[in-house]
């Protein structure tokens, strides 16, 4: 999803800089607030981090004949809100702008709106509308995880729309035809994602419930209900 | 057991399922499997009517040299994933083990 250095008028590069650089500030804010009130959430941030670094790394074929990857954000957006999700997602980009030439320093500001903030955004607002309702939590997971990830890459064709209308119907027909190149082929990488993710979260579920409680990601009934359908029919007691 | 394991099944399937659409996708022959990075440049010099090459960057950047350096860099990437990824499940399992056994 990233667009290329070089591939922005610099307008557009300031436009999307400027849009990103109070959620980074925030991001920063409530990091340091964190380490200082509870370091106990490191390793979890650990784990949400790791993931939007391996799944980003990772080009997959998908239906369309083209490549390309999943972001990986769903999780940490749950656990830690889209503020602190934009730095995590902003240093991978970082990377992968410094070393790789995906995407440039330019055009980091649009690929940053598009990976580390609204498709985070998108997730969280599945999230909030999920959270309290009767829907098992991993579906919750599932489905904040894929709209993050699809989102993304729709925000990315936005973004390019903008940039460059299409001579014949404008912004529209341009926004068509980016789409049919991102988000289309997303939307197998976003669901396999999604699934991964998902899977992740029964893992931390079964082994750290108390962050997940004490980070209110979800209801200690909500949590306590996920792990009696873990182990309801285990035998002799199962794990605990 | 399948209730317990129902997430796992359902991954499992999920991911043959993607690689399955990949093989029929790919025995087409036609795909060139490019990222979809460069078929949006390329679709940007369409639309500018401006050749992909004449994008020069407005910032200087580091290139690669080759594919293979380009893809060891991913794999130091995902590889530093994995490493966290590991340390702290394994914390969490080791905490997990200590605390059952007192």
């Amino acid at each position: 999803m990233h667009i290329m250095e070089g591939f922005l008028p610099w307008q557009w590069c300031i436009v999307w800089w400027l849009i990103a650089l109070p959620f980074l500030i925030m991001g920063l804010l409530e990091l340091r607030a964190m380490m200082r009130k509870d370091r106990e959430y490191l390793p979890l941030l650990g784990v949400c981090g790791a993931f939007i670094f391996i799944l980003s790394a990772l080009k997959l074929p998908s239906v369309t004949g083209s490549c390309s990857h999943p972001t990986g954000t769903g999780l940490s957006t749950m656990c830690f809100g889209v503020f602190i999700t934009s730095i995590v997602g902003a240093i991978v980009l970082l990377f992968q702008a410094l070393l790789l030439a995906h995407g440039g320093l330019s055009t980091l500001g649009a690929n940053m709106v598009s990976m580390a903030i609204g498709g985070p955004l998108a997730g969280y607002a599945v999230y909030r509308l999920l959270k309290d309702t009767k829907i098992n939590i991993y579906v919750t997971v599932f489905l904040v995880t894929a709209v993050a990830d699809l989102v993304t890459y729709v925000i990315t064709s936005f973004e390019l729309a903008l940039a460059y209308p299409a001579q014949a119907g404008g912004i529209p027909a341009s926004f068509e035809a980016f789409f049919a190149i991102f988000a289309i082929t997303q939307v197998p990488l976003a669901i396999v994602e999604g699934c991964v993710l998902a899977l992740v979260f029964k893992y931390i579920v079964t082994l750290k419930p108390e962050i997940l409680i004490k980070l209110d990601v979800f209801s200690e009934d909500q949590i306590a209900r996920a792990r009696n359908l873990d182990e309801d029919v285990s035998p002799a007691g199962g794990r605990s | 057991m399948i209730r317990k394991y129902l997430l796992e099944l359902i991954t499992v399937i999920v991911i043959l399922g993607f690689i399955l659409i990949f093989l029929s996708v790919s025995s087409g022959g036609t795909h060139a499997f490019s990222g979809s990075d460069d078929v949006g440049s390329e679709k940007i010099a369409e639309l500018t009517g401006h050749p992909v090459d004449s994008f020069t960057p407005l910032i200087p950047q580091y290139v690669p040299p080759s594919g293979e350096i380009e893809s060891s860099l991913f794999a130091l990437q995902a590889s530093f994933g994995g490493l966290v990824l590991g340390l702290v499940f394994g914390y969490w399992l080791g905490q997990r083990k200590t605390s059952s056994a007192i």
